[in-house]
């Protein structure tokens, strides 16, 4: 697949930046971004979906080198893409063979799933993954009670009602973020933290080292992990740590930018 | 036993008489205010609510559900419900009506789906059963073995016309299942001889189907 050419052709180049997986929730835009930090790898996307964000991810993604396929289902829709645009366009059902296939998803390197029905979406990101064996999926899940169901089956959602709503509380209340669960004097809280691909394969207690924070528990597959002294970090986990809330921000720092070990980041912002 | 049936239209609601008749307890789950008529199925249960969505579910206690059906006239629906109905509730057996041709292929095990049942299918099937002589006919396939029930109408030259049934090397994993002949059914048995006319019926898996419709074509195995 091109994106190992692509390593290959950039030894010097942090691994994780090309790494495929099994990436959740908030983090497949981080994953999608990946992508398109590869510098002269051009890459086909295929977005399903030509509204607000389908068509804005179009013009990026081309804006950016990257060759674009756009389906709709309804042809007036292509008209946001203006005229600028000059990636195929695809009348039809996102999750139809023939549409994929005409929208090359054969050599397509990612797929988004950003139609406005969120059936459409699972089904046409579960088929360009399962099917034609596109690494990089990611749906758009409107429903949160699906998005989490979604994303335990291991299919990569964008849940963006519960992602707005926590924007919006984070602006809303005085506190700015909003952590799972606080105790009564308001200092100690438990909340999920973000961490660098880096950090998976690596083992809980490094991660309290570097973070200087205790680790609650993991979210894994649905299922509570409690950390023990070898539990290592998985794909896809969600880490809850328990911490100061004055120290969440360092500690996010601390583990987005810096790789284990306390070496400098290989992502190199 | 109690299912749940997703989608109240006239599938599902004959459906559901059906299974009411036979001593079963049901549950009508639509979304849409106009399709609960209660008066037309008064003795299920009904509930007004998106069948895709978890809440709902939750509220339908499908956990609880032996057998649930996805019946909506939407394929993508069908398939979410299925999903959810095998990966979340664990329910046991899952039926999904295929709306649209093309859309068969999505109906299998990955989306929890136990039997599809594809109504343009059927009723090709049943057509062509009708107006065929002669010509293999598939009248529907079980989903998780891969076997076929398939339908031969004796023409006149058949030549197996005569032929004893123990005499008849069948290719493997076929079963002649049933003799329709003038009206009634006929369970085949090693003596008896098949005859111009006859209606067979055989439980077939997909990778001979060739095979049996080239034996009963040419009369050799």
């Amino acid at each position: 697949m091109l994106l190992v050419f692509s390593w290959r052709e950039y030894p010097g180049r942090p691994s994780h930046l090309v790494r495929t997986g099994n990436t959740v929730g908030g983090h497949i835009s981080h994953a999608l971004a990946g992508t398109v930090l590869i510098q002269g790898a051009v890459v086909h996307i295929v977005i399903m979906g030509c509204g607000r964000v389908g068509s804005t991810l179009a013009h990026i993604l081309e804006d950016q080198g990257h060759s674009v396929a756009v389906i709709d289902q309804d042809r007036d829709a292509f008209r946001k893409l203006g005229s600028t645009f000059k990636g195929k366009k695809i009348t039809g059902i996102g999750f139809d063979q023939n549409v994929l296939s005409e929208a090359g998803i054969e050599h397509a390197d990612a797929f988004a799933a950003v139609s406005s029905g969120d059936n459409s979406n699972v089904i046409a990101a579960r088929v360009a993954r399962e099917s034609f064996g596109v690494k990089r999926v990611a749906a758009r899940i409107y429903d949160p009670r699906r998005a989490e169901v979604y994303q335990r089956l291991g299919i990569p959602t964008v849940a963006t009602v519960r992602w707005t709503a926590d924007q919006m509380l984070r602006r809303l209340l005085p506190e700015g973020s909003e952590p799972l669960w606080r105790d009564p004097t308001g200092a100690v809280v438990l909340a999920d933290v973000a961490y660098g691909e880096d950090w998976v394969g690596e083992k809980t207690s490094a991660v309290e080292e570097a973070a200087r924070a205790r680790v609650a528990f993991l979210s894994r597959l649905g299922e509570v992990v409690m950390p023990g002294p070898g539990t290592v970090l998985q794909e896809g986990d969600v880490l809850h740590m328990i911490a100061l809330e004055g120290d969440l921000e360092r500690i996010s720092a601390a583990l987005s930018s810096r790789a284990p070990g306390g070496k400098a980041s290989k992502g190199g912002r | 036993m109690r299912v749940a049936i997703a989608g109240a239209g006239a599938v599902g609601t004959s459906i559901a008489a059906e299974l009411l008749d036979n001593g079963h307890e049901v549950l009508l789950i639509d979304k849409n205010p106009r399709a609960i008529a209660v008066d037309s199925v008064p003795r299920a249960e009904w509930l007004l609510a998106d069948a895709c969505e978890i809440a709902s579910l939750d509220e339908a206690s499908l956990e609880r559900c032996q057998v649930v059906i996805a019946a909506t006239g939407d394929d993508k629906a069908n398939l979410v419900v299925s999903l959810l109905a095998k990966t979340e509730y664990g329910v046991p057996r899952v039926v999904a009506r295929i709306n649209e041709p093309n859309n068969e292929w999505l109906f299998n095990e990955s989306w929890g789906v136990d039997v599809a049942v594809s109504t343009p299918r059927l009723l090709s099937a049943l057509v062509e059963e009708a107006v065929s002589v002669g010509d293999l006919v598939r009248l529907m396939t079980f989903r998780q073995s891969e076997a076929s029930l398939v339908e031969l109408t004796m023409p006149d030259d058949a030549p197996l016309a005569g032929r004893r049934i123990g005499d008849i090397q069948w290719p493997a994993d076929t079963a002649l299942v049933a003799i329709l002949r003038d009206g009634r059914v006929i369970v085949p048995a090693v003596d008896d001889p098949l005859e111009t006319g006859d209606e067979l019926l055989f439980v077939t898996s997909e990778d001979v189907e060739d095979e049996l419709a080239a034996l009963l074509a040419d009369g050799h195995g």
